[in-house]
């Protein structure tokens, strides 16, 4: 009786968590981009404004600060505070010792202290693991135990039923994690906790965050938000110098040593097709990710322009259907729809060297989206 | 016919029911034999009936072919065609049972005795194939390639009769049918939908009245025109600097209006693509055509004006085809019409849902006309919310408008007999802003 009890309160109580961690995190993630618009609450002076044309809003624009690291075609970001606007508002960016959100030294110090802690999303999702591993071998011991019951009893001369064999294994839509599986969970971490024992020194943040260049160009380029260094300078890279340097990054060693500029400029650099992806996604409101589920597909205007290309451009070639019942295999298993976005590329012969010179050569290119689901005639009947 | 054999079948109908309903998921599990009638008290074999004869040494005998002629007219709704292999068609002779309410279309041929020219019911290879298979149409290979008048279907005076092999081996290509599109067919076929052919292969096919010219006119002359108005409202001045904030009449000063100035890139489908690929259209022929159309089985049908068709489809040979490149499903939905957004699902009786999709097109009108001049007027100060004009209609997930886009081609992919169906939807994101 007691322990129906305790698990129905312990139901209730973690309702209402789940009520206000919605709610927390709905205050947390409320902006969905880093710049933010100040409201005047008093609405006499919103309408008095509002006969004038002037907005009541005024514009709350961060300044981060973020470092050019062309090895891996990414922009740091190191201090604590910029990473946490760029990820609460609009989710941009990636730890680069984290699954996503900068989550490392949180981590570091939970293994560290048993109170206070803070659950990460690595950690949910391993205990969740640790959770479906121990469901499995409870699983099979528990079809091990009703086979050997189910023998014994032929062995007497009794026949259990399929029925009631099936009542002894536990289903996955009924078993409840035990409290040896919180200890396993537990277990799991403290395989940590012997190295962290041994200096009991004061942490330090060994994580920065990436930024894409699609992400770093985003931010400066379109909301002015992020200044970008080349490490060990003192000036903020300027809007032109980037153009051209995330361009150069994506050149072949032997051509960026050249870097003299115009030279170096093609509309099929693919620093320029995947903004122009990530842009387009971004305007409609979407967070960009890497992934599997929006396949990005460079269309050649002209074919010729492939041939001279010093870029080998991955999704150019048609595909096989082996490679689209693969892939759509693979975004079904996660409940994805699988969306095939193309880029045009403009044709050498339309656009000129100074267009590609400034963002103006975006007006070129184009994007359209081909979405692909299975058909099956069966379910389709009416 | 006893006991065993009805429980027989009925074991085997019900199988039948739930893997209609779980379509394809579980195809592997087996019949579970413990299920066969138990209180039987010892295995009996079932008794099928008397042979009505065995091949005699000296070949068959009149009283044989007689019984057998007698078993094969008790089979009511068996129909007699004669082919026509010049013609690729099988005119049908005698036309029994509910095949034709959906198959076979009539020809006028010129009447061998009086030169006029006279209606008959015709099939297409597919169609014969099909019904030969089934087992519901008995054909004939005329001996003389001029349809003749008289109709003795009884006798072989039409030519030799056609066994399933040679009416595989006869009418696969023909009139442009492939093996894979054969099977494609008989798939379909059998699962109970209308599959017509695209192109009519002759005028006397009937095919589904085009589209209202007038809609499609005017979508044509209002692109450009929207193209234009949506430049020069652009209100980005430097490339430079491509999103201005201004206190003075509400320049991006929330994030909806922040969020439209930067959807400045050419997006969607009605931007021209310019793709000019290496193969010119000319030389090689695009396997990407739309080559059948598809009627769901209840949808309302008459065969002498069909009416728009439930699904488009083109059949390719996944071994020999890559997929469709961007140039060629631009192509295809060119000549295809646009799906209205899908409503939200609802638990209705089968009534009340064929209503509601037979008032679906003008709900559809209505959501698109206050959303363009939404987009229009917000353009210009002190109108940036427009009262709307009607009554809001029936609200739109946009997450499910978004996955069925608004041109729905569905590929056959035929791999060496197995097809697999794949549609390919245009997508519209740059129609449902998710801010």
């Amino acid at each position: 009786m007691s322990s129906v009890n305790q698990s129905q309160s312990r139901g209730n109580s973690s309702q209402k968590k789940g009520g206000r961690k919605r709610n927390e995190n709905n205050v947390i993630y409320a902006n969905p981009l880093p710049i933010t618009f100040s409201r005047v609450e008093n609405r006499f002076t919103v309408t008095a404004l509002g006969i004038f044309g002037i907005s009541p809003a005024r514009l709350l624009k961060p300044q981060c600060k973020g470092t050019f690291d062309p090895i891996t075609r990414s922009v740091w970001i190191t201090d604590p505070k910029d990473r946490a606007i760029l990820w609460r508002r609009g989710f941009f960016g990636k730890g680069n010792l984290s699954r996503s959100e900068p989550s490392w030294l949180v981590r570091q110090t939970n293994i560290r202290t048993a109170v206070g802690r803070q659950t990460t999303s690595e950690e949910v999702t391993a205990k969740r693991r640790a959770e479906r591993k121990q469901f499995k071998l409870d699983r099979a011991r528990g079809i091990a135990a009703a086979a050997a019951e189910a023998e014994s009893a032929f062995a007497e001369g009794r026949i259990i039923s399929a029925e009631e064999t099936k009542a002894l294994i536990p289903s996955a839509a009924t078993w409840k994690p035990s409290p040896s599986t919180q200890n396993v969970t537990l277990s799991f971490l403290e395989q940590y906790q012997g190295a962290a024992d041994l200096d009991a020194e004061p942490l330090e943040d060994m994580e920065h965050m990436q930024l894409t260049f699609s992400e770093a160009f985003f931010l400066t380029w379109a909301l002015d938000c992020l200044s970008i260094r080349r490490p060990n300078a003192l000036e903020p890279m300027t809007l032109p110098e980037i153009w051209i340097a995330f361009q150069t990054t994506h050149l072949p060693p032997h051509l960026q040593a050249y870097s003299s500029q115009e030279s170096i400029l093609r509309p099929d650099n693919p620093f320029l097709l995947n903004y122009f992806f990530f842009h387009h996604y971004r305007s409609l409101g979407w967070v960009v990710k890497n992934g599997f589920a929006v396949v990005l597909i460079p269309v050649y205007e002209d074919a010729r322009d492939a041939e001279s290309s010093p870029f080998s451009l991955s999704n150019s070639e048609p595909f096989t259907w082996q490679w689209l019942s693969t892939i759509n295999r693979v975004n079904s298993q996660v409940q994805k729809t699988l969306v095939l976005s193309y880029v045009t590329i403009p044709a050498l012969s339309r656009v000129s060297l100074t267009e590609l010179t400034s963002p103006a050569c975006f007006e070129r290119y184009s994007i359209r989206e081909i979405i692909i689901r299975r058909f099956v005639p069966a379910r389709m009947r009416d | 016919m006893d006991d065993m054999d009805t429980d027989d079948i009925s074991i085997s109908i019900t199988r039948d029911d739930d893997y209609e309903q779980n379509s394809s998921e579980d195809e592997d599990g087996g019949l579970d034999w413990t299920k066969l009638p138990l209180n039987v008290p010892r295995p009996v074999i079932p008794k099928r009936g008397e042979k009505d004869f065995e091949p005699a040494h000296g070949g068959g005998s009149g009283l044989q072919r007689h019984t057998l002629d007698r078993a094969r007219s008790a089979i009511k709704s068996i129909s007699y065609a004669v082919w026509y292999p010049n013609l690729a068609r099988a005119h049908v002779t005698v036309s029994r049972g509910v095949h034709f309410t959906s198959m076979g279309h009539s020809a006028q041929r010129p009447n061998l005795n009086s030169g006029k020219p006279q209606k008959r019911l015709e099939l297409l290879p597919e169609e014969a194939l099909y019904l030969v298979e089934k087992g519901a149409l008995f054909c004939w290979k005329a001996s003389h390639d001029v349809p003749s008048e008289d109709v003795d279907w009884d006798s072989a005076s039409q030519g030799a009769p056609m066994s399933a092999q040679q009416a595989y081996a006869e009418m696969i290509g023909k009139q442009d049918l492939t093996l894979d599109r054969y099977h494609t067919f008989s798939y379909l076929r059998r699962l109970g939908y209308i599959v017509t052919r695209a192109r009519p292969p002759s005028p006397s096919y009937p095919i589904p009245a085009p589209a209202s010219l007038v809609f499609r006119l005017l979508a044509t002359l209002l692109s450009p025109i929207c193209g234009f108005l949506n430049w020069l409202v652009r209100p980005s001045t430097s490339w430079w600097r491509p999103l201005v904030h201004r206190r003075w009449l509400h320049h991006n000063l929330d994030y909806p209006s922040t969020f439209k100035t930067l959807r400045f890139f050419p997006s969607g489908h009605s931007v021209p693509l310019w793709s000019r690929t290496r193969g010119s259209p000319e030389d090689d022929p695009s396997p990407y055509e739309v080559f059948y159309h598809l009627y769901k089985p209840n949808a309302p049908y008459r065969k002498t004006a069909p009416p728009p068709p439930d699904f488009s489809v083109v059949v390719v040979n996944a071994r020999t085809t890559p997929m469709p490149t961007i140039a060629e499903l631009t192509h295809i939905y060119e000549g295809l019409p646009v799906t209205p957004p899908p409503l939200p699902l609802k638990r209705t009786p089968p009534s009340a849902t064929n209503r509601s999709t037979s008032k679906l097109p003008a709900e559809n009108d209505a959501r698109r006309r206050p959303f363009f001049l939404a987009r229009l007027l917000s353009y210009f100060p002190f109108c940036s919310e427009p009262p709307p004009l009607e009554p809001k209609p029936v609200r739109v997930n946009p997450f499910m408008a978004i996955r069925q886009g608004n041109k729905t081609v569905i590929v056959a992919a035929v791999d060496a007999g197995v097809v697999s169906f794949f549609r390919f939807g245009q997508g519209a994101f740059e129609e449902w802003p998710m801010t």
